[in-house]
């Protein structure tokens, strides 16, 4: 082993700041790509990552995991250990890789960017480590649905997703473009590597690692646990961009940022892990309920965070909070309705012991939600499926893509949807920090259109359901059909209680 | 509902357009810049918005285009995973020989002229490699294709390993050597104000706002990187062995390998453009033009420096050296 550890000569792995003669400081760090908000370069180069990590170290380290991930998964595919998992699960993971894959590899170019135009060498060398982990990451889960393909053709949309027009796919891509694919070094620093990363992600994935291990599915646990040591390597990004905004005076823009992106990360996460938890994950190995994950580990987390450095909880908490007790039920709800519009399988995930635990989670959710279940699970039992499918579309939030919700408790004070006027155009959100996060920086979105604006623009042909199906990319032998294929409708309660009807 | 026709299983994904299946670094890499030519814009913002209209203009706005990239392939094939297995074998080959010539207290039977020159010649070009890495991360997330943004990811990566071990060395050297050979501020002064390094800087600063991603690319790997390589690789190696640095000699031919890699994937992209488009060839020959006389003169700016040495090497061997790797280079490349 070379005689010299790490720490002694680590500090010339990051020295390398200079004052640029030949261009302007502007010219290679144009504010588009990295703004500055005031800041002068010297007091970038103060920038410190916590934890330290030399090239070497990285390929060592990293080669031994990716011997494991894919021994693992070899070991797996000889054996039959899929086929027996929960129909639900297999849900579960076929969104997640639509969603994820690409999602993964978007943020190596986000990486990317930050490691040519982060405004200190120590943050481009992180950022560069940070470019190969998303490499990474989008090739490991590329790679593992690809191996399930012959499974089911709906793992293609791993691949396929963010090629279409899929409304979920705009949503993810509305989030993460605005997040990171088309952010600047510094905002992307705060909005993904520290609002997202650290504060939604990192127990998504964990969380996610420990309920597929409970369910059997070991290839999808040890993938997601692999994946998850790399992420607090590049997720400490965010913290010394903070710092140094904080140090020269920049909370409010620091605020902001954070604010801006913990709601937009919020709407997508309560979509996507709110039905995975409370309706895709079968009953017995649900270890908490989404509301409960969310309090444990994302509120307190986030809150002692905030506290940390000095930050406000953002305006709307009180906003956020409400929306734990329903959003993600109305969303499921939606989804399953809609299910011909996603690419996996809604779970309906409401037979009559379900019901009861989503009760005693969530009291009055059968008031809520419980009697339009009631109405569906009537209809699949008259077999009048029909009834139980979309004619039209729903009202989409301008913001975040994905369908306005109102809670169906009259007493709640909001009201769908919240609208703004710009330019002459009228854009509809779901709520009021979604209509805020265009009111503050409309030319960021004005002249987007969501796919109700398209199919009001005439984009999609014939403008019917089917014409949506087909804008959507989806045909039958892909698009989402009940999980179970309605036989939770058939089920009588325990002891022979009839259910609600 | 309507009849469904069977369809079989699925082997590939259903965007992969060959008829044979797709090998493992195929399946991982295939076109994942849905955002390439996108309609009305890359990302799902406002079309005008900054990014939207930067990648319109330097990506899908420059004059290097071809119908279609997908088909373009790095002769290494290198996934992540391949990427730092073979890297990880390279780092711990260069573990072993620090360790051997430590074993052998290499660093205090280095003579103070020979130390001296490498504060002057070797010890700053951690800035200049920094650069180096900047430049390819830049290329790489600007290119068309994700099997083209990979190579260059990778490229990138090599010049940050090329960085830390002379870190290393430039700490492990001033042990023996003084105090001043791992002092930041002489040795970022040296890299501004040192009249040997300045027609590289120029160079190099100018390199970092060629934005256009053919120009980026042209400028970086078929002029700059090649021009340097051939001067911090192969001339300092040859100059390291004369002068008694085996280990330095020895370093630098392993870093010759990253170096031939990035070679290897810039003459199969230029090979690929230049097929589908002939004109391509006279564009590609123009951006060399361009930037080469800037680069020969980062290399007359450093070649006096070898003069130096205890056993020297002529100012203007070395910068004929450089330029016969550079021209032979063009040559495989198909653009001399």
């Amino acid at each position: 082993m070379p005689k010299l550890d790490r720490s002694a000569y680590y500090d010339l792995t990051r020295d390398m700041n200079w004052k640029l003669r030949y261009v302007s400081e502007e010219e290679a760090f144009p504010e588009e790509q990295s703004k500055s908000y005031g800041v002068p370069a010297e007091a970038w180069w103060e920038w410190d990552e916590p934890y330290k990590v030399t090239y070497r170290e990285y390929v060592y380290n990293q080669s031994d995991k990716d011997a494991s991930t894919y021994s693992v998964k070899s070991a797996i595919a000889r054996s039959k250990l899929f086929d027996q998992v929960d129909p639900g699960w297999k849900s579960a993971i076929t969104a997640h890789y639509g969603a994820i894959a690409y999602g993964e590899y978007l943020a190596s170019i986000a990486e990317a960017r930050m490691a040519r135009f982060g405004r200190a060498a120590s943050w481009r060398n992180m950022a560069t480590f940070g470019t190969l982990d998303e490499t990474r990451h989008g090739q490991l889960q590329l790679y593992f649905p690809y191996g399930l393909l012959r499974k089911h053709p709906q793992f293609d949309w791993g691949h396929k997703a963010f090629h279409t027009n899929e409304w979920g796919a705009i949503a993810a891509r509305s989030l993460f473009d605005d997040m990171f694919t088309a952010n600047d070094a510094v905002g992307t620093a705060i909005q993904l590597t520290f609002t997202f990363e650290t504060g939604f992600t990192n127990l998504q994935f964990l969380g996610m690692a420990a309920d597929a291990m409970h369910v059997g599915d070991v290839e999808f646990g040890s993938l997601i646990s692999s994946i998850q040591t790399d992420e607090s390597r590049h997720a400490q990004q965010g913290e010394p961009t903070l710092r140094i905004l904080l140090s020269q005076g920049k909370k409010e823009e620091a605020q902001r940022l954070i604010d801006v992106m913990f709601w937009r990360s919020w709407k997508l996460f309560a979509l996507l892990t709110g039905f995975s938890m409370d309706y895709y994950t079968p009953l017995e190995h649900r270890s908490m309920s989404f509301k409960e994950f969310m309090e444990e580990w994302i509120i307190k987390q986030f809150i002692d965070q905030f506290r940390d450095f000095g930050l406000e909880k953002p305006w709307y908490w009180d906003i956020f909070l409400d929306e734990l007790n329903w959003l993600h039920h109305a969303d499921h709800l939606g989804v399953w309705f809609w299910r011909h519009t996603v690419w996996w399988n809604p779970d309906a995930g409401v037979s009559p012991e379900e019901r009861e635990w989503l009760e005693a989670k969530y009291p009055g959710w059968n008031d809520n939600f419980g009697r339009y279940w009631d109405v569906i699970t009537e209809n699949i039992r008259q077999g009048r499926i029909e009834k139980t499918l979309p004619q039209t579309l729903p009202m989409v939030c301008n913001m975040c893509h994905i369908p306005v919700c109102t809670p169906s408790e009259p007493k709640q004070r909001h009201i769908a949807p919240y609208v703004s006027e710009y330019n002459g155009r009228r854009y509809q959100f779901c709520s009021e920090p979604c209509k805020w996060v265009f009111e503050i920086n409309p030319e960021r979105y004005a002249g987007h259109l969501n796919i109700v604006d398209r199919f009001l623009a005439g984009h999609i042909q014939p403008p019917t359901v089917e014409g949506a199906y087909a804008y959507m990319g989806l045909t039958p032998d892909v698009w989402g059909e009940d999980a179970e294929n309605y036989a939770w409708a058939f089920k009588k309660a325990e002891g022979g209680k009839a259910t609600a009807v | 509902m309507a009849q469904v026709p069977q369809r079989r299983r699925a082997k590939a994904w259903s965007l992969w357009e060959g008829r044979r299946i797709p090998s493992e670094y195929e399946v991982i890499s295939h076109k994942l810049h849905y955002h390439f030519r996108r309609d009305p814009a890359p990302f799902e913002l406002d079309p005008n918005t900054p990014l939207n209209q930067w990648y319109k203009k330097y990506r899908e706005g420059s004059p290097f285009q071809v119908d279609d990239w997908e088909q373009f392939r790095d002769p290494d094939s290198v996934t992540y995973r391949d990427y730092i297995q073979l890297q990880k074998e390279r780092e711990v080959y260069l573990d072993n020989l620090i360790d051997e010539f430590e074993r052998q207290d290499h660093y205090a039977k280095l003579s103070k002229p020979w130390v001296d020159l490498l504060e002057q010649l070797y010890i700053p070009s951690r800035f200049s490699g920094h650069i180096l890495q900047m430049v390819a991360l830049y290329m790489a997330q600007m290119a068309p294709a994700s099997y083209i943004t990979n190579a260059a990811y990778f490229q990138g990566s090599d010049e940050m390993r090329r960085v830390q071990r002379s870190a290393y060395l430039a700490k492990v050297l001033s042990l023996d050597h003084g105090e001043h050979l791992a002092d930041s501020q002489r040795t970022r002064a040296i890299w501004e104000d040192d009249s040997h390094w300045q027609p590289l800087r120029e160079l190099l600063e100018k390199l970092l706002i060629a934005y256009d991603w053919g120009e980026s690319f042209a400028a970086l790997n078929l002029v700059v990187k090649p021009v340097y390589d051939a001067l911090f690789i192969r001339q300092i190696a040859e100059l390291a062995r004369s002068n008694g640095d085996t280990l330095l000699a020895l370093m630098h031919d392993d870093f010759g390998l990253d170096s031939q890699r990035s070679q290897r994937w810039t003459t199969a992209l230029v090979k690929y453009a230049v097929e589908r488009q002939p004109e391509h060839r006279t564009l590609l020959k123009d951006w060399v033009e361009k930037w080469t006389p800037l680069a020969y003169r980062a290399v007359e700016g450093l070649a006096p420096l070898f003069a130096k040495a205890p056993q020297p090497m002529q100012s203007g061997k070395v910068v004929e050296a450089v330029c016969d790797t550079h021209k032979a280079f063009l040559v495989e490349v198909g653009l001399e």
